[in-house]
């Protein structure tokens, strides 16, 4: 059988397509790709359309050995893959044949790396999608991280010849330092005046306090007039604030619905580069109008439709 | 309360129909989620309701804030005239031991009434679900007897039992699976919460009632129930 078979699932390695949708009342997370960029990119170069199952490489340290020729592409985080311990290049096709290995490394920027395959992984679909929910258990291989000995069907697909590699414009940095956009909303009148312009002017330090779930972010304490609210539907990006002060981001497996006081959402193409984040990074947070935050939507999505037609 | 809607995300409406838990804001809520549900407004990716409240996800390529809210509003208009059916009562089998009932003891001595009495009064009450989330199929039912208001465990488990039946506050809810929680354990159910083959795959939704049968050991290993 056409295949790629794992020889080291690393720290954590899932099946991740664009979400899961329509299942979130009742309870069922919304998971997929943590950087939809990287992942629209892997696609887009082996030919597939921007919904299509790639692995999800969180940090590093995994290797996978093809079974059959297949065509690959890998982007995101830079985790210096190499190919039968050859070094090769992020944002671009291999045609892999039977026998090669593919290694990462750990990255130096960013968090996720995306393993994309000419026609799709042929992994099970279930509740409406390909993605892996970790936390609970369903979806993509047997509800978990790959592991050693996992075989992922492919199919016998040749790279495609107009789209070897991604233009520079085009590839994405990973700094240490960011700012995200957000639109103000929830309950953002429960943040007076003087929280609101501490939560816009401090640099918060991501310290590794967060997996697929969300990121929570060190820095200037912000205290909501309200320690509690009556829960409520949470949506992706959300920013909610616990008594604690500090901000946490709400990701792609957050929880559907939730009690604490949210100032406000950070938007999707930026939420991406939030997830690409490492550890002691910083995050500025810059409000923006519903246009605006629209107008940066529709963008990323229009390329990546454009692409498919 | 009128109706306020407001902005989640760029991409998110959220509607308030009140701010407290509240039967009839509840039923309204769940109006408002049915009605738009039926409708299946292609782009609507998600309609989530909770106790008084309702968030609709929409597809920013085909919808700006503003329609989203027209059709909200029109399909809630159009569902006023509808009675709301009349809700499912669904029983869940609850086996109170104390080997599964790991809060009873606890419970008991911080409510000064015995076991036997805090489970009459857990088994008294008809329940509404007001919301589903935390985890697949983990319905929030309310309310409780305020003579067993309490809070969450000072420590949360890192595992709660898959089936345990818990209370926090005023409220009550089943763990669908094995997962952290710090809701204290009165028995457990060999009933399956969540399950593929359920046509909408959660035993429970917004607005169905509960009822709570109290079963022997024998019956709760006979029906599948696990120790």
């Amino acid at each position: 059988m056409n295949g790629f078979l794992v020889e080291n699932g690393g720290m954590q390695c899932s099946i991740q397509d664009a979400g899961r949708r329509g299942l979130s009342d009742i309870g069922l997370t919304q998971s997929g790709a943590m950087d939809e960029m990287a992942f629209g990119y892997a696609n887009f170069l082996v030919g597939n359309a921007f919904n299509t199952p790639a692995i999800e490489i969180a940090m590093g340290g995994a290797s996978f050995k093809a079974r059959s020729e297949m065509c690959i592409s890998i982007c995101g985080a830079n985790m210096q893959p190499t190919c039968n311990g050859h070094k090769i290049a992020l944002w671009q096709t291999y045609q892999l044949r039977r026998g090669d290995v593919i290694a990462f490394g750990f990255a130096t920027q960013g968090q996720f790396a995306y393993i994309a395959v000419a026609g799709g992984f042929q992994t099970p679909f279930s509740y409406g999608s390909y993605s892996t929910s970790i936390k609970e258990g369903l979806g993509g291989v047997e509800g978990r991280k790959l592991k050693v000995g996992d075989f992922l069907e492919t199919l016998d697909a040749r790279c495609p010849v107009d789209r070897r590699k991604l233009e520079r414009k085009f590839i994405p940095k990973y700094p240490d330092s960011i700012t995200v956009r957000l639109v103000k909303g929830y309950q953002e009148a429960m943040f007076d005046a003087s929280s609101q312009e501490t939560f816009f002017n401090s640099v918060y330090t991501f310290r590794g306090e967060g997996d697929r779930m969300g990121y929570r972010l060190s820095g200037e304490r912000v205290v909501p007039s309200h320690t509690g609210i009556l829960s409520e539907p949470i949506c992706y990006g959300a920013v909610q604030v616990p008594s604690h002060g500090e901000p946490i981001v709400l990701l792609k497996e957050r929880q559907t619905i939730g009690g604490y006081p949210k100032i406000g959402s950070v938007i999707a193409v930026d939420c991406f580069k939030l997830a690409q984040l490492k550890v002691g990074g910083t995050v500025k947070f810059k409000e923006v109008s519903l246009k605006e935050a629209q107008r940066a939507t529709r963008a990323f999505y229009t390329f990546f439709k454009e692409q498919e037609a | 309360m009128k109706r306020r809607y407001s902005i989640a995300s760029e991409s998110s409406v959220i509607v308030y129909f009140g701010t407290t838990i509240d039967p009839v804001i509840s039923q309204e809520v769940q109006k408002a989620y049915h009605a738009l549900k039926a409708k299946a407004q292609e782009g609507f990716y998600e309609i989530i309701p909770s106790y008084a409240s309702l968030m609709v996800s929409y597809d920013v390529m085909r919808f700006d804030f503003d329609e989203v809210c027209e059709i909200i509003e029109k399909s809630i208009h159009d569902a006023e005239a509808l009675t709301l059916s009349e809700s499912k009562i669904i029983t869940i089998p609850v086996y109170y031991g104390r080997e599964v009932g790991l809060d009873l003891e606890l419970l008991a001595q911080e409510k000064n009434l015995s076991v036997e009495e805090i489970i009459a009064l857990h088994v008294k009450g008809l329940y509404t679900v007001y919301a589903i989330g935390f985890a697949p199929g983990f319905a929030y039912l309310g309310e409780i007897d305020e003579r067993l208001a309490t809070s969450r465990l000072a420590s949360p488990r890192k595992a709660v039992p898959k089936g345990s039946v818990a209370i926090a506050d005023r409220q009550s809810a089943v763990y669908p699976s094995q997962s952290p929680g710090g809701w204290k354990v009165l028995g457990r159910t060999p009933t399956a919460m969540f399950d593929a083959t359920y046509e909408g795959l959660s035993l429970l939704h917004v607005g169905d009632h509960v009822r709570y049968e109290p079963i022997s050991k024998e019956e709760f290993l006979k029906l599948g129930g696990q120790l």
